[in-house]
């Protein structure tokens, strides 16, 4: 989608009259968006009038069910601000590599699926070179690369229908002792912890993981060893979807 | 006594409340593990979402699951809530009304391929008598909804409460792409405008 275009649907967002990809690119696109943020804004304020209108009770006994449910459920950390601000920057700078993006993601998958090619002939790994092979023959496979602040690189490739992705790491230094680096998955309630990953010698990692949700981003925070439910430091990789 | 007078404001000026949202105290209660104001919420907001959920999903008892999984999502993203991206009401319409959209389309292609049986299934009648709330907001949506054209209000409400895809929409309604973005868009600026909302 062009640069122009992706203004025209910020009403159909309000609506959710868009596809997955456009959810995602959209939410990728508006919260930094002068033009986009507040007519989402607007068009869901309009939108809870109308649903006013329509107000009907639910039966009486949802609400001791909704009650008894809660009092079981965990709430989220709030978010820290960091994480936010470094998100919303690395949207804007999304948006400016959007065009070339595609491109690159083109040449990512061939380069990989060589490198895939090769790691099924040498055999031998913790299922990462089938969960790949799989996650690679879909055609709606998304590649991302994650870039940030910290040394090495990062890529994940989802599959939405699979519901699984891989992650790769190459060029990783040691995250210091006690430490690991997390993966986050992020969508419009905020991040959700994925996996610790631990570089293996030579600063790689290959992890194939299970994906439940629709992320928007991926991003990699240093965490303790054992792992947090919210990120603690800001991401020092951050990609979109 | 502080929440039942935030009640009888939130109740009385249903459509008044964004600079001060009195939902919002509410909220921002539940975040900190308030159970009680959490409860004072559903009250709030209750048929808001339920009638919501209804109008897309249509069958009763998949709505209130869908309501319930709404309530317990507003529950565990309490402490998040961003009172500078919208008022309460507004984000917990958008996440009831997302949640029922993702409902009607994960069913949507087990629904297609079982089509002929659905139609023969008996209606389910809930044992729920389903009371519909009488507000003076009715009047004043149904108004505004009477401003706009033809081809933008069928959009806008086959989009939102039908369910589909402003691509679906423009098959349905059998005009272009481009021109159904257009109208829902135009559609959606001029229902915001009849209803004053600010921007």
């Amino acid at each position: 989608m062009s640069g122009s275009d992706i203004h025209q649907l910020a009403a159909a967002y309000a609506l959710d009259a868009v596809d997955e990809r456009e959810r995602a690119e959209f939410e990728a696109h508006y919260p930094s968006c002068p033009v986009c943020r507040p007519e989402v804004a607007g068009f869901r304020e309009t939108l809870s009038q109308v649903a006013t209108a329509g107000a009907v009770a639910p039966a009486a006994s949802l609400k001791a069910t909704v009650m008894d449910e809660i009092s079981a459920t965990r709430q989220l950390s709030p978010l820290l601000p960091g994480v936010v601000v470094d998100l919303a920057t690395h949207r804007q700078r999304r948006q400016r590599m959007l065009r070339t993006m595609s491109v690159a993601a083109a040449l990512i998958l061939i380069a990989l699926g060589a490198f895939v090619v090769g790691r099924r002939s040498n055999g031998g790994d913790n299922g990462y070179a089938d969960a790949a092979a799989r996650v690679f023959a879909e055609p709606d496979v998304r590649v991302a690369t994650l870039s940030g602040s910290g040394t090495g690189s990062f890529k994940v490739a989802w599959s939405p229908t699979l519901e699984q992705a891989v992650v790769m790491g190459d060029g990783l230094v040691d995250p210091g002792t006690g430490k690991a680096y997390e993966l986050w998955m992020i969508d419009g309630a905020g991040p959700h912890a994925m996996h610790l990953l631990d570089p293996a010698d030579g600063g790689q990692v290959r992890k194939p993981i299970a994906v439940n949700g629709s992320p928007t981003q991926w991003a990699v925070t240093v965490e303790p060893k054992a792992g947090v439910e919210a990120p603690t430091t800001d991401p020092i990789f951050a990609g979109a979807v | 006594m502080l929440r039942s007078s935030l009640r009888r404001r939130g109740l009385e000026q249903p459509g008044q409340d964004d600079s001060n949202d009195p939902l919002g105290t509410l909220l921002s209660l539940a975040g900190r593990g308030d159970q009680s104001a959490f409860a004072e919420l559903y009250d709030q907001l209750a048929p808001l979402l339920y009638g919501v959920v209804l109008k897309v999903v249509r069958d009763p008892s998949q709505s209130e699951e869908v309501t319930q999984e709404a309530f317990i999502e507003l529950w565990r993203l309490a402490p998040r809530y961003d009172a500078s991206r919208g008022s309460v009401r507004s984000w917990a319409v958008t996440l009831a009304h997302r949640r029922a959209i993702d409902r009607v389309r994960s069913e949507q292609a087990s629904r297609d391929r079982t089509e002929r049986e659905a139609h023969k299934r008996p209606i389910q009648s809930s044992d729920v008598a389903e009371q519909v709330v009488a507000n003076i907001d009715g009047t004043r949506v149904r108004k505004a909804l009477e401003r706009l054209t033809e081809i933008q209000r069928q959009a806008v409400e086959l989009a939102y409460f039908g369910g589909h895809s402003y691509r679906e929409v423009a098959l349905l309604l059998d005009v272009a792409e481009g021109t159904i973005k257009t109208r829902i868009r135009d559609g959606m600026i001029r229902l915001r405008d009849e209803l004053g909302v600010a921007t």
